[in-house]
């Protein structure tokens, strides 16, 4: 099969629906000419004009508020949001809005917008650029998030979430946009909710999201060397979570480590390693642990920055720890 | 003021200890924690610490005496020159008269304690009691230590209360063989005078905890070790399933927490507390008299006579003719002060000719002689094989043979031990 990038998986899922569905648009900051700063989008404007691939003014509430209106309004807007750290600026147009706006009409608005963003560290992009916030929006009902990990991902995910009939939030990360991966051309559609298992495991289960399931290939590749035998999974989106497969995984190895870009405190590693702990408890051999991004803002210092978040080495020395039956004082 | 060092009691059913070797010697300087002397027991060898620094003095046992437990041997003093008396070896006054059984003592856990605290009892009157079940917990300056029953029975009374602090050597519990009619629990009297020696026990110490050095029982003390026993979730579902007790792993000292690794362990050690339980309730014990004795007279004659120089190859024969019932073969291990020695079919091709043999499979029969020793009484329980104890006696020999159930039928047991008592009174006896 061919490899592509990511940044062309996203491109070739968005024209692919475009063509498709002449409602679906894009609105965003340098989305047209541009074509982004990460050159995702490029050629768009050209095949598909500036009627529905909408430059704006640097005014993120004005364009995401214009996206949640037009979608209740029978279009499917994708919208670029430069950076996920500017989600901020949003929140009440998505969350106040386009989260709720189903729930509170009765059913008789739907806002089948998607709202593409990035997330990640290591980019040398300092505190402002460089978070990982999707655990803020999965804590919203009525928002789906969905965490691309390759490129084949990227185009399976972007179009179901386009086809989705509810808000959707797409985190690609911004250090994986010229990562190739084998992408099948044509329609390609990768279901909501259903975990994909990169490695099969019996010692340990490692969940990663987003990059940070490379992250746990690598680690697993190191604790194999090690007679280790760790199973990969990425969960693909955080809503709606793949329970079974991950509860299913926890029981069959009985330690787990949940990675995850996202500070490690009250974000989605919680989340997830609490479902475990509930609903496999007696399974479970040790501590389900979490492994985010330190509670730190990203630190610009490169030095800084590449120990801030979890990396295979990191991930496999706990890892060790959780199969040897260490004493486990987790931070 | 002088600290006096006494014989520590290094086992539960210990009431001496064999002084192997004294380490520092008289008017010699010693700093707290240094080793003083040696002591075998029948388990083992131990090293026993200076509680306080000063110097060594008034010592008054030597290398080889076996010392009652809770004798005063010697002194730390201030000066190397101090003859102050040492403390004359106090019975401990049990000032109530609690019911009939196993006196169970408030154990000497530390050279210069004299009290304990006692934080917990883990029976209750009236209970059964195993010989390896934990009966309380006690509290010294150092940690906190488990004291085992040390006798199967039931709990027939219990004489102090949790937080009571216990002077070493008062009777804190009694254990009946018998279930008790009316077990009680009642508050000890006070503690006697101050006078009496730091760590004396009762007039025949039935149970007393391990001294200073024995880490085997004597537990450090993390918070891990108390109560709540750490082990993963997935662990305490497969022992539960199985009907396995976790408190098997803490009572091996398997390191906390516990994984499902531990499971193989914990099912290992759980069978094999099954089987001890079981051969301690089918245990048999026998005891003889040998009023006068006519081995000591044969062994010299035999010495003088026909060259037989090994008298214990002797015995071991004696025993041998004893217990054989075929042509089987027969191994007689002769236990002396912790060495063992083996001996193949030692009644044959002619009594004394038998070569001593290193310990080498499991023996037929066991000899633990304890002719020179100030032991009256043993009750061990069962061993791998039955085991014969002789006991120096007012006059001759006593005999005491403990074996299982299994081991020897009652009958055999019976005509083993009355065939070897008559030996010993007359060796001729084994030719007849």
């Amino acid at each position: 099969m061919r490899e592509i990038t990511l940044s062309q998986a996203v491109n070739e899922a968005i024209a692919e629906e475009m063509r498709r569905d002449a409602s679906v648009f894009i609105i965003g900051e340098d989305v047209a000419e541009a074509g982004t700063p990460f050159k995702v989008l490029s050629g768009l404007v050209e095949e598909f004009g500036t009627d529905r691939v909408i430059d704006t003014p640097i005014a993120e509430p004005g364009f995401m508020g214009i996206a949640v209106g037009a979608a209740m309004t029978g279009s499917r807007p994708i919208v670029d949001l430069m950076f996920g750290d500017f989600i901020f600026l949003i929140m009440d147009q998505l969350c106040n809005q386009a989260a709720k706006t189903h729930y509170m009409s009765g059913g008789k608005l739907n806002v089948p917008l998607v709202l593409r963003t990035n997330l990640g560290a290591t980019r040398r992009s300092a505190a402002q650029h460089s978070q990982s916030l999707h655990a803020l929006v999965a804590h919203i009902p009525g928002l789906k998030v969905a965490m691309p990990s390759s490129a084949l991902e990227a185009k399976g995910l972007m179009k179901t979430a386009i086809r989705d009939n509810n808000p959707v939030v797409i985190f690609e990360d911004k250090l994986m946009y010229q990562d190739k991966a084998e992408v099948p051309e044509g329609e390609f559609l990768i279901p909501f909710g259903v975990a994909n298992v990169k490695r099969q495991g019996t010692d340990i289960t490692l969940i990663g999201t987003s990059s940070m399931v490379q992250v746990c290939e690598k680690a697993a590749e190191i604790l194999a060397a090690e007679g280790i035998s760790a199973e990969v999974i990425d969960p693909r989106t955080i809503v709606p979570l793949d329970e079974e497969t991950l509860l299913a995984s926890a029981r069959k190895t009985s330690r787990v480590i949940v990675v995850d870009e996202g500070h490690q405190s009250y974000g989605i590693t919680g989340e997830i390693a609490s479902r475990i702990n509930e609903k496999a408890f007696y399974y479970l051999d040790a501590p389900v642990l979490r492994m985010g991004a330190m509670d730190v803002p990203i630190p610009f210092s490169p030095a800084l920055e590449d120990i801030t978040v979890p990396t295979p080495e990191t991930v496999a020395a706990n890892a060790r720890k959780l199969c040897s039956g260490e004493m486990i004082h987790a931070a | 003021m002088p600290h006096d060092i006494i014989m520590p009691a290094l086992g539960m059913a210990q009431d001496t200890g064999v002084l192997v070797r004294w380490i520092k010697q008289p008017g010699e300087a010693v700093a707290e924690g240094d080793a003083l002397f040696e002591v075998e027991t029948d388990k083992a060898t131990m090293e026993v610490e200076a509680q306080s620094a000063g110097y060594l003095t008034q010592v008054t046992a030597q290398a080889g005496d076996n010392v009652p437990v809770g004798q005063v041997i010697a002194q730390i003093s201030e000066s190397a020159s101090d003859t102050a008396a040492p403390t004359s070896m106090q019975p401990a006054s049990a000032s109530e008269t609690p019911p009939e059984g196993h006196e169970i003592i408030m154990p000497a856990l530390g050279m210069a304690q004299d009290t304990g605290l006692l934080v917990s009892w883990q029976k209750a009157p009236g209970d059964a009691v195993a010989a390896d079940d934990v009966l309380f917990e006690v509290e010294t300056d150092k940690s906190t230590v488990e004291v085992a029953a040390g006798f199967d029975g039931f709990v027939a009374a219990l004489l102090a209360e949790a937080g009571d602090n216990v002077p070493v050597g008062e009777v804190v519990a009694v254990i009946s063989a018998e279930k008790p009619t009316a077990a009680s629990r009642s508050a000890r009297s006070k503690p006697p005078s101050a006078a009496k020696a730091p760590a004396a026990p009762a007039p025949e110490p039935v149970a007393s905890k391990p001294s200073p050095a024995p880490a085997i029982t004597q537990k450090a003390k993390p918070a891990t070790m108390s109560g709540r026993i750490l082990a993963s979730p997935k662990l305490r579902r497969l022992a539960a399933a199985q009907g396995l007790d976790l408190d098997i792993l803490r009572r091996a000292g398997v390191p906390e927490p516990y994984h499902a690794k531990d499971l193989t362990q914990l099912i290992q050690l759980s069978s094999r507390a099954t089987t001890s339980a079981a051969t301690i309730a089918a245990a048999r014990r026998i005891t003889a008299q040998v009023p006068s004795e006519g081995f000591s007279a044969f062994a010299a004659w035999a010495h003088e006579s026909a060259g037989i120089s090994d008298s214990v190859a002797l015995l071991a024969g004696l025993l041998a003719g004893s217990l054989r019932q075929d042509d089987s073969d027969i191994i007689v291990a002769v236990e002396n002060y912790g060495a063992t020695t083996h001996y193949h079919n030692p009644d044959r091709p002619r009594l004394g000719q038998a070569k001593a043999l290193a310990a080498d499979g499991t023996p037929s029969i066991i000899l633990r002689d304890m002719r020179i020793s100030h032991i009256s009484s043993v009750t061990m329980g069962a061993e791998e094989a039955p085991v014969i104890t002789i006991l120096p006696a007012d006059t001759g020999l006593g005999l005491i043979l403990e074996c299982s159930a299994a081991q020897l039928s009652a009958s055999g047991a019976l005509d083993c031990l009355q065939k070897f008592a008559a030996r010993l009174a007359e060796p001729l006896n084994h030719i007849l």
